[in-house]
């Protein structure tokens, strides 16, 4: 029974994404409700889900559904194991997070509702389906409803940033279904249980499966931005609207690299990598580059927003080398990462958001001093950037330390010293950010504004709380503060709050993904 | 009729969107008047053989769409989206995606798997009088025309509504365009809800 909640998750929020267009053409706001009730039972089935799948109740690890009734080498089938099951929680649960942090912000078009329920669904799809043309599809319905809410900004630049997304993400996905094209022309299946077994029975050294690989791996690292073609990345997550850039940011990129590993570790297994030496350790030199440039890159920027996005190049290139090391526990440190990451970049994201439309901060600079008057989001903001350096207690230390302990096993040093060189860039960083946030004087400002920000105080003196925190003005002449909802920042709380806690989880985390790693290395 | 013709700019250098005029000619009018049928028969004979011959939901749809954009060409847009109404646009493509999902959906609360056509028999078999297999063909084709041919076309008018409607940038709306200002809201909404609607299209195939 538990198997007929993979279709559920997936149609559900698709069907539900149609009724903010249909309610939208009588009622102004009919979207958020709609988009709130969806997201809050697709948690609800994602959290039975994960349930289904743990140790404790006592069915079946591992849930198969043959979609229309045909049996799996021919029907396509949904698959639910422990790993998807994670990404099916971190997917539902954050989506929820956004919708109630994108209440009272970002577009609020009922079009925008319904896109967002149908990337939800899209997401679900592809961390649900056993198939690989199948996810193809939950592939291709990401990317493009992740373009149309990139584009959902009124800003010109958003519109820029989500056309070369378009170019970049198209030409992506492109090229991974060429790579399945190979893949079926070697096997003649696109099962992933069943080419797995295909794949092997060819010879892992076949040229064209070694061609099919390498497509998909191309195509997946367009589409996870992995450094030499991560240019669509940033634009794509400053300029979108802030609900977005944290949506997206959390867990497109997530998807796609969960999506490499299913494809890396259970269609073409650790014996694919044993045999062809040459991949691994292109997998392993790009996935170091990426690192390194990604947070190089990241230390130069002054926006806050692009700084976030490039290094989430630097964390993704992490994830793949623990996909390049075949180490189980580089593999299971590449898992927690990604649920890391996930939520890290979430309330980054949003943080700034919060602080942006307050204040108007755009580029570090502008957060000078922000920590007095909005402690709870800086204090928040502190918590998951440094979550991301990776200081514990913090979802973020495991992640890096499992994938470094993997490394160490395998005796790969160089990806080691790279991570630990990572971790110093990280903390450069995500440093300056602190500095300027807790030591730095805001800088005066100009005549221009002092008279704007004296007209604001003139008429919302005191009577505003942005951040729940001190009101006072600590210096004449500061712009005028913008309401913040309270639900905003309490999401960004227990968003930043929850990679702390998560630091306990690693227990949590290896009982669902032991039946799945026992599958991989077998 | 020509009442999408927009302000071509101020004189200093900002260039705002030049919206084609609607020209009135007996000749295209006379010729869509024409072929209309033809090609709409023709859309729906394509819908129909969507499961046993060549064709389908998808060309069958688009076909159908294209026979709105005819009129539109010939007799003028603006008149044919008031008198086509935002709602049926919006009301094809959502109610398709929900015929669809009902169709999948269903099998699953007879107890069969999502979109088995098959569990349909045991209720409607007699009903019906179909054969077992032929539930497949039969939901096969509901699909296509319920579910595909109605979010395509539906899908296919709203994209051309928004593109020809244009979108007039907030920032660039103060130089002069400020008769369009009633209908920006609703081209802004059309705008996005076609960019949605159209990932619901990858989803119904």
């Amino acid at each position: 029974m538990s198997d007929a909640l993979l279709p559920l998750l997936i149609a559900l929020p698709l069907l539900a994404g149609i009724f903010p267009l249909l309610l939208g053409l009588r009622f102004e706001r009919a979207g958020w409700p709609v988009a709130m009730t969806a997201s809050l039972t697709v948690a609800v089935l994602a959290g039975w889900l994960a349930w289904a799948v743990s140790p404790w109740s006592g069915g079946p690890q591992r849930f198969v559904h043959d979609l229309a009734g045909y049996p799996a080498p021919y029907g396509i089938e949904l698959v639910g194991d422990g790993l998807s099951a994670i990404l099916a929680l971190l997917i539902s649960v954050v989506a929820v997070a956004v919708l109630i942090y994108g209440r009272t912000t970002g577009p609020q078009t009922n079009a925008f509702y319904s896109g967002y329920l149908l990337l939800t669904g899209g997401l679900l799809g592809m961390a649900l389906t056993g198939d690989l043309f199948n996810l193809f599809v939950f592939l291709e319905i990401v990317g493009l409803v992740s373009y149309a809410l990139i584009a959902s900004s009124d800003d010109g630049r958003a519109a820029y940033g989500a056309l070369k997304y378009l170019f970049l993400g198209t030409t992506g996905a492109s090229l991974y279904l060429i790579g399945v094209g190979y893949a079926l022309v070697a096997t003649g299946t696109l099962n992933m249980g069943d080419m797995a077994t295909e794949l092997a029975a060819v010879g892992y050294t076949d040229p064209l499966v070694q061609a099919a690989f390498g497509f998909i791996l191309i195509g997946f690292m367009l589409k996870i931005a992995i450094f030499p073609l991560h240019t669509w990345q940033p634009d794509a997550y400053t300029y979108a609207p802030d609900t977005v850039s944290a949506f997206i940011s959390a867990l497109v990129s997530t998807t796609a690299a969960y999506a490499l590993i299913r494809i890396a570790y259970d269609v073409f297994t650790v014996d694919f990598f044993a045999a062809n030496p040459l991949i691994t350790d292109a997998v392993l030199l790009v996935a170091s580059v990426s690192i390194v440039v990604g947070s190089l890159l990241a230390l130069l920027q002054t926006e806050l927003k692009r700084v976030f996005a490039y290094s989430s190049v630097a964390q993704f290139g992490m994830i793949l080398a623990a996909i390049g090391l075949q180490s189980e526990t580089a593999l299971f440190g590449a898992v927690i990462h990604l649920v890391g990451h996930g939520l890290m970049k979430a309330t980054l994201f949003m943080g700034a958001g919060v602080l942006a439309s307050a204040y108007g901060a755009q580029t570090v600079a502008d957060y000078a001093g922000l920590a007095k008057r909005a402690p709870i989001t800086s204090g928040m903001m502190a918590v998951a950037g440094l979550a991301l350096v990776g200081i514990p207690p913090s979802i973020g230390t495991l992640g890096k330390w499992f994938i470094a302990l993997g490394a160490v096993e395998e005796g790969s040093w160089g990806v080691a010293a790279v991570i630990f060189i990572s971790t110093l860039l990280t903390l450069t960083y995500i440093g300056r950010l602190l500095e300027t946030l807790y030591f730095n004087q805001p800088a005066t400002t100009d005549d221009e504004t002092g008279v704007v920000g004296d007209a604001g105080d003139a008429t919302d003196d005191g009577s505003i709380v942005a951040d729940g925190g001190d009101t006072e003005r600590a210096t004449a002449g500061i712009d005028d503060v913008a309401p913040v909802a309270t639900e905003r920042i309490v999401v960004v709380v227990v968003l930043a709050l929850s990679t702390v806690a998560l630091f306990g989880a690693a227990g949590l985390f290896a009982e669902f993904l032991d039946p799945v790693f026992g599958r991989f290395f077998q | 009729m020509s009442s999408d013709r927009s302000a071509d700019g101020d004189a200093e250098g900002t260039i705002t969107r030049q919206r084609p005029i609607y020209t009135e000619s007996q000749v295209i009018m006379t010729t869509v008047k024409v072929v209309i049928p033809f090609v709409l028969t023709y859309g729906l004979f394509i819908t129909f053989h969507g499961t046993s011959s060549p064709g389908g939901g998808f060309q069958g749809g688009a076909l159908i769409a294209s026979v709105v954009l005819m009129i539109a060409f010939a007799f003028g847009i603006e008149s044919t989206r008031a008198w086509l109404s935002n709602t049926l646009v919006v009301g094809l493509g959502t109610v398709g995606v929900a015929i669809f999902a009902a169709i999948a959906l269903i099998p699953m609360a007879l107890g069969g798997d999502f979109l088995e056509y098959t569990a349909y028999y045991p209720v409607l078999g007699d009903t019906l009088g179909l054969k077992e297999y032929e539930f497949v063909k039969y939901g096969m084709e509901a699909v296509e025309i319920g579910g595909i041919a109605f979010i395509v076309s539906g899908v296919l008018m709203g994209l051309f509504f928004a593109l020809a409607a244009g979108f007039t940038p907030a920032d660039l709306d103060v130089t002069g365009a400020a008769s369009d200002a009633p209908t920006d809201e609703a081209v802004g909404d059309d705008a996005s809800n076609a960019a949605t609607d159209a990932t619901g299209e990858v989803d119904a195939e």
